[in-house]
């Protein structure tokens, strides 16, 4: 089986083909890390394409989608698999307090799971200490802060401004999105980048991934 | 201060029809900013006595701001929500800055297409609209008569003034009204999975939805419908999605108004730089599109130059962190480039947010009253 159909499959959206080809690799024995890299290979791909301006929020879903119905049938074959449970980036995830907006969020923690990252999501309306808390208990090293609306701006400043009072800021990288945020945001909140596009997003977070493992 | 030689209305229709203006003119939806400047916090729903201090509130913003060229509606706006029943609005929880929001939340089911195919939109509503908010169809109906007697009452104070309203009559897209109610995620995922069904219920929607629109247009006499335009854009879908399942109900929409004597406002959240060519399809001079700072206004001028009327689009960040002189700076350059041939209207993107700095909402207003070099 040519080991790229898979990630072309979903590449081009085709939902039948990709639960096909995932049902394949299992019945054959496929080693599921692989098989899940294939997915992310997918999803890289994909992300390259949405650059290039010809792929929209709608297909983000279905990528995202494609890639959730693929780990649940491969679920049952992950319990205690080290190779694949291995050396995930930690990333809590959230809507700051005050803003209900979930939309961005939800896309963005399914496409940052199938590139790679263990996501811990929050919800919405999150209050800073619960993200510190998050934080602390599960030793994550980036942070993302989502709100639609400006009067999340002050939220997401609380928050950044929580984790340094619990002396983790050194060890976090922050990262603010929604529709509305800029640099002038960015500056205002004190976080360390911002987007306002998933995918660019993905790629912000691995590039805070590779500086916190450098500092 | 420029020299004034129009009244508002002439302003504003000089501007969508692309004729000569003695200003630029300038407005926004000031509704939950008004209420924050006055102290008072956004409820849905209030009594008697919370709608008077709400329509106080926005009087005396108007007041405050000197004036600007035409009110978006009359009456409380938001606080009232009997708009359609998936519109599911709630109030942010920023002590200080409440604002309406829309929460993503399931309200239809995938059985509910076929009762809308079968029903038509207004026939269905019957049964939906006591389903998501509760009341009787009864109880829904006397809040809407309530509404339009608040409204209708509340004209007068912009009339005396010679205010034009925005409002006649308004609707969402068909496709929006499913996303909100569905939610976007699962709407985009039947629209992959059952995209028949999908344009058989917007095509059972439309024609409910225009006469609605045209019902409340003729009952208050307020020349313009709405059309709510949030979910259905480039930022979403690729073009063969819009030209199948977005576009064709809102052509048929301005259509409709434009041959009903209206002309039609189109309130576009996100960026819909893609989809405006399609919009020249719509008469010329009759329309005009609110643009939130995500499409850039730059290239829609580009496109719909001469044709249809732009308005907007200072962005909110700079409202809420900026500084005055950001925004005449920002709000000069559009009057520059824009504003060449008409057709522009100035105004923040999307509504005025609720904690935007009043020193640079009245920076906006000042603007377009002392500065028109054409």
């Amino acid at each position: 089986m040519d080991s790229t159909l898979l990630a072309l499959a979903l590449v081009d959206l085709n939902e039948s083909e990709v639960l096909k080809l995932v049902k394949e690799k299992i019945d054959s024995g496929a080693d599921p890390a692989t098989i899940i890299k294939e997915l992310q290979d997918g999803i890289s791909i994909f992300g390259e394409r949405y650059k290039s301006g010809n792929y929209f929020i709608g297909d983000l879903i279905l990528s995202g989608e494609l890639f959730n119905q693929s780990m649940k049938l491969l679920e049952p074959l992950l319990v205690n698999n080290r190779k694949v449970q291995g050396d995930l980036t930690k990333m809590v995830l959230g809507t700051v307090k005050g803003d209900i907006h979930n939309l961005g969020k939800d896309i963005l923690a399914v496409l940052l799971k199938a590139s790679g990252f263990e996501v811990y999501d929050l919800g919405i309306n999150i209050e800073p200490g619960a993200f510190v808390s998050k934080l602390t208990e599960t030793g994550a090293s980036i942070l993302g802060l989502s709100g639609l609306i400006t009067p999340s701006f002050e939220s997401m400043k609380e928050t950044v401004a929580a984790v340094e009072a619990a002396g983790l800021r050194k060890k976090v990288k922050i990262i603010i999105g929604g529709g509305v945020v800029d640099d002038l945001v960015r500056e205002y909140t004190g976080a360390d980048a911002f987007s306002t596009d998933a995918m660019e997003g993905i790629k912000l977070c691995k590039r805070l991934a590779r500086e916190v493992r450098h500092d | 201060m420029i020299k004034e030689t129009m009244t508002r209305e002439q302003r504003l229709l000089a501007a969508v029809t692309h004729g000569k203006v003695d200003r630029i003119p300038v407005s926004s939806m000031f509704d939950d900013f008004a209420l924050r400047q006055k102290g008072l916090p956004r409820q849905f729903g209030g009594d008697a006595e919370y709608t008077a201090r709400v329509l106080q509130a926005y009087h005396e913003v108007y007041d405050d701001l000197g004036g600007y060229d035409f009110q978006w509606h009359a009456g409380p706006g938001f606080s009232y929500s009997s708009w359609h029943g998936c519109m599911d609005m709630v109030v942010n929880s920023v002590p200080g800055k409440e604002g309406a929001v829309m929460p993503e939340r399931e309200v239809l089911t995938q059985e509910d297409y076929d009762k809308i195919i079968n029903l038509g939109w207004n026939g269905f509503c019957r049964e939906f609209y006591t389903r998501v908010s509760g009341l009787s169809i009864g109880q829904i109906d006397e809040m809407q008569k309530k509404q339009f007697s608040i409204m209708q009452e509340d004209r007068k104070w912009w009339e005396e003034r010679g205010v034009p309203i925005l409002i006649g009559g308004m609707t969402m897209n068909c496709e929006m009204i499913l996303s909100l109610g569905r939610t976007l995620t699962e709407l985009t995922l039947d629209i992959y999975r059952q995209p028949d069904k999908i344009r058989a219920v917007i095509e059972a929607m439309v024609g409910d939805c225009i006469a609605n629109t045209l019902r409340n247009a003729r009952a208050t006499g307020i020349p313009w419908a709405n059309i709510l335009l949030a979910r259905g854009s480039s930022t979403f879908y690729n073009i063969p999605t819009f030209e199948r399942f977005v576009f064709p109900s809102i052509k048929k929409m301005v259509e409709a108004f434009v041959k009903a004597g209206l002309f039609v406002n189109m309130h576009l959240d996100t960026n819909w730089i893609l989809n405006l060519p399609y919009f020249k399809e719509f008469p010329k001079n009759k329309c005009m599109v609110e643009l939130d700072s995500t499409t850039d206004i730059l290239k829609a001028k580009e496109i719909l130059s001469g044709h249809v009327c732009i308005k907007g689009d200072v962005p909110a960040t700079m409202l809420s962190l900026g500084k005055p002189e950001d925004v005449s700076a920002y709000c000069r350059k559009l009057i520059d480039v824009i504003g060449v041939g008409g057709g522009f209207i100035l105004s923040t993107g999307c509504t005025c947010p609720v904690d935007a700095k009043y020193e640079n909402v009245k920076a906006m207003v000042e603007t377009a009253k002392n500065y028109y070099p054409h």
